[in-house]
């Protein structure tokens, strides 16, 4: 078993921030623009998800930009284990301020209250007049003919502030929190050295999982990087001369190193954060090295304390005892 | 609360493109190009020496070579880095190669081919140095120092015993009172911890293509970025250009894990567009990437931990050495996130911690998941572990009876109110792993 912590954001008072708009463009599409890096984790689908929610609007609507460092302005970096936190929240804010947009420039269009109004799939309408109904797009080419242009902005910047330099103390040091413990079972050959991990679960607090498939995903390959780090990865560098700079003999896990991992996701929804959301990146990986060096412990009664904890060094251990 | 597409395990929007192959990385985007001319890198052949000669002239004799560039073209250039500007584009003479992916010069020919046969033609005269290759030596009074042309900021609050020649940066933590914290303690564990290099090995190395436009003096590139307007602002500045001259545009990325945060092809392929006035691709193969990018920091990490016979903490101390190569990179950051989480989710009321990032030959150190983090959870929760056995404890009651709470404070002393889930973390593991009975509310 392992239990972590991690602080995402930047943190410790440095400027972190994520920019972005929204905008319906052509026929029928809405644009998000943001220049947050999609490494794989998923952010963007996890900003369509939150614009499609506050817009109520089906995903397949949406669009995401290219990142391009002169059509979209800064997000900060995917990285920190903070684009959900950071641009899901900047989008969700663009999203809100198109959409107060649409209610203010439609309820001049209709000459009705904001409360007698609604949107859904697109379409504006009011509960008073049935006649009263335009589609986002029109009402964009409405406001195009008198200058008006139709967009949400959004910028989310929480503040942490930086520590003292001598104690490192400070009253916000980062600007959230999320856990993870996780429990392997491991089987120890005690012939051979080679240790195999059976079975993981884990258990991840999320505050809110934006989208759980994303969240088990983020597990499972957080589960393979971990065990990489705890059982074999190892850049052996000599004298500033790297002596393995290949996969031939840089070892890493393949689909069958790797064990089932069952996931609980803790949803609280609590956080400044989109929906409640935090990020879990980075925290999906942490756990798994020390749960495994812990378990071996508890296979075998030897503890480690250098990783890579590899075959020769279980057999050279248990030679000794 | 009832959502409609938030919540929900909607599938990934770029999930069809990736599967199908429409996505356009890197490598894709060479074929909308005639006319690419390819980059090599002559890089380092010592991790620690000064060039003193360089002759590229065998070099531009290669048939499908057409041009050579060194530092000497360049005169205007300054170093580059994400914190620091410690790090040089092209390693000049009388200048020092500090590990073996320095940069001593760009070939660039019509064809790959071509590019690596100028590229190994390139006569050098260089005088070796001291390789420090483990920062214990790094901190020794009578190493040699590395970047003893940078200025180096210490603390002062840096113990004066300590050779600071080679210390990137040294950090601090002083929560409340170790010392009474130790002799409240019934127990004392101490214990030493090493984490290695690792590499973060995304699927797809580095790669890049930079045009230049001639009209607008905009120079652009087509290279992953795990953040692309700093990425664009490092650019500009070693340059010396606005950065409105600088436009990044972000292909489909093959993985980063941290990787992705540095500098790598960009600026050696804006050099080149520019100077040259035609597109050019620079793609690294994978030893080059392992030797030449960032790793994750291998650290030493020390923590002695007071505990009362009844399984709390009393008092918890770290120091932490963490080798973080021959550049900066990320290092000053990573060893503070190493710090601030040197206790893990657990509550120590008095806490001491001591950080040094240090140089040294090795290829740089930088970002990688959990960035510092990582290495410090193996350390304390194996800590946790082996004090629970200490005590004779089941190793979840221990964690549950130290985990955070609402109104508990970290080592950096702030006091966590919102989203303090970590006990519901440790009983739903223990649920879902039927780990054995305990008592959850310990």
């Amino acid at each position: 078993m392992a239990t972590i912590m991690f602080g995402f954001g930047y943190g410790e008072g440095f400027p972190d921030h994520s920019i972005a708009s929204v905008e319906p463009v052509g026929e029928n599409r809405i644009l998000i623009r943001t220049s947050a890096a999609d490494v794989g984790q998923g952010i963007q689908t996890v900003a369509v998800q939150i614009a499609s929610e506050v817009l109520k609007l089906d995903p397949e609507y949406f669009e995401i930009v290219e990142g391009d460092t002169h059509t979209t302005q800064n997000a900060g970096s995917s990285s920190a284990t903070r684009q959900t936190y950071f641009t899901g929240q900047a989008v969700k804010e663009a999203a809100e301020d198109l959409l107060g947009n649409i209610y203010h420039h439609a309820s001049q269009e209709f000459t009705t209250n904001h409360p007698e109004m609604a949107i859904k799939d697109g379409r504006i309408f009011s509960h008073v007049n049935s006649e009263d109904e335009m589609t986002i797009w029109e009402l964009r080419d409405r406001l195009a003919d008198r200058g008006i242009e139709l967009k949400g902005r959004g910028t989310f910047f929480p503040r942490t502030y930086k520590p003292d330099p001598e104690t490192g103390q400070s009253e916000r040091v980062y600007v959230g929190y999320s856990y993870h413990t996780q429990v392997v079972e491991v089987v120890v050959d005690t012939v051979t050295g080679q240790v195999t991990v059976e079975k993981a679960y884990s258990a991840i607090d999320a505050g809110k999982a934006i989208n759980p498939a994303g969240v088990e995903g983020q597990v499972e390959g957080g589960t393979a990087q971990g065990l990489g780090m705890a059982l074999m990865e190892e850049q052996v560098i000599e004298k500033g001369r790297t002596l393995n700079p290949d996969m031939s003999r840089y070892l890493v896990p393949t689909a069958l190193d790797v064990p089932e991992v069952e996931t609980v996701i803790v949803e609280n929804e609590d956080t400044d954060g989109p929906f409640g959301a935090k990020g879990i990146g980075e925290p999906a990986m942490i756990a798994t090295a020390p749960a495994i060096i812990n378990a071996i412990y508890d296979a075998i009664g030897v503890r480690f304390y250098r990783l890579p904890v590899t075959p020769e060094k279980i057999k050279a251990a248990l030679e000794q005892n | 609360m009832g959502t409609r597409f938030v919540g929900k395990k909607v599938n990934k929007v770029d999930a069809r493109q990736k599967v199908t192959g429409e996505a356009k990385y890197t490598e894709d985007l060479v074929n909308d190009f005639a006319d690419l001319l390819h980059i090599r890198v002559l890089r380092a052949p010592h991790p620690h020496a000064y060039l003193r000669e360089i002759n590229v002239e065998p070099a531009r004799e290669v048939a499908g070579v057409v041009e050579v560039f060194t530092a000497a073209d360049f005169p205007e250039l300054t170093e580059f880095g994400l914190i620091i500007k410690d790090q040089p584009v092209l390693v000049g003479i009388d200048q020092k190669m500090r590990y073996l992916g320095d940069a001593l010069a760009l070939v660039v020919a019509e064809t790959d081919a071509a590019a690596l046969r100028g590229r190994d033609r390139i006569e050098l005269e260089i005088e070796e140095l001291e390789v420090v290759d483990n920062p214990l030596r790094s901190m020794e009074q009578d190493c040699i120092q590395i970047h003893e042309d940078h200025e180096i900021e210490v603390t002062h609050y840096l113990d004066p015993e300590m050779c600071c020649d080679n210390i990137l940066s040294d950090n601090y933590l002083d929560k409340a009172d170790v010392k009474k914290g130790f002799a409240e303690a019934d127990l004392i564990v101490e214990r030493e911890y090493q984490t290695q290099f690792v590499e973060q090995l995304p699927l797809q190395v580095e790669k890049g293509i930079a045009d230049y436009d001639e009209e607008s003096e905009e120079i652009i590139i087509w290279a992953a970025s795990q953040w692309l307007h700093d990425t664009q602002a490092d650019i500009a500045q070693a340059m010396g250009v606005t950065k409105d001259k600088i436009r990044i545009k972000q292909p489909v990325i093959g993985g980063a894990f941290g990787k992705k945060e540095d500098i790598s092809v960009h600026i050696h392929l804006a050099l080149a567009a520019r100077e040259l006035k035609r597109p050019v691709q620079l793609i690294y193969n994978r030893e080059e990437s392992m030797i030449a990018q960032s790793k994750r920091h291998p650290q030493i990490i020390r923590h002695k931990t007071g505990v009362s016979s009844e399984g709390k903490l009393t008092a918890w101390q770290t120091e932490m050495i963490m080798d973080t190569g021959a550049y900066a990179s990320s290092g000053p950051a990573v060893v503070r996130n190493a710090m601030f989480h040197c206790t893990g989710p657990y509550q120590a009321p008095n806490v001491r911690a001591a950080c040094y990032a240090v140089y040294t030959n090795n290829t740089y150190c930088g970002a990688m998941r959990g960035f510092g983090a990582t290495q410090m959870a193996f350390a304390y929760d194996s800590q946790m572990d082996v004090i629970a056995r200490e005590l004779g404890m089941d190793p979840a009651d221990f964690r549950m009876r130290n985990a955070y709470q609402p109104g508990s404070t970290t080592p950096g002393g702030e006091k966590l109110e919102l989203g303090v889930n970590v006990r519901e973390t440790i009983a739903e593991a223990r649920r879902l792993s039927s780990w054995r009975e305990g008592d959850n509310n310990a």
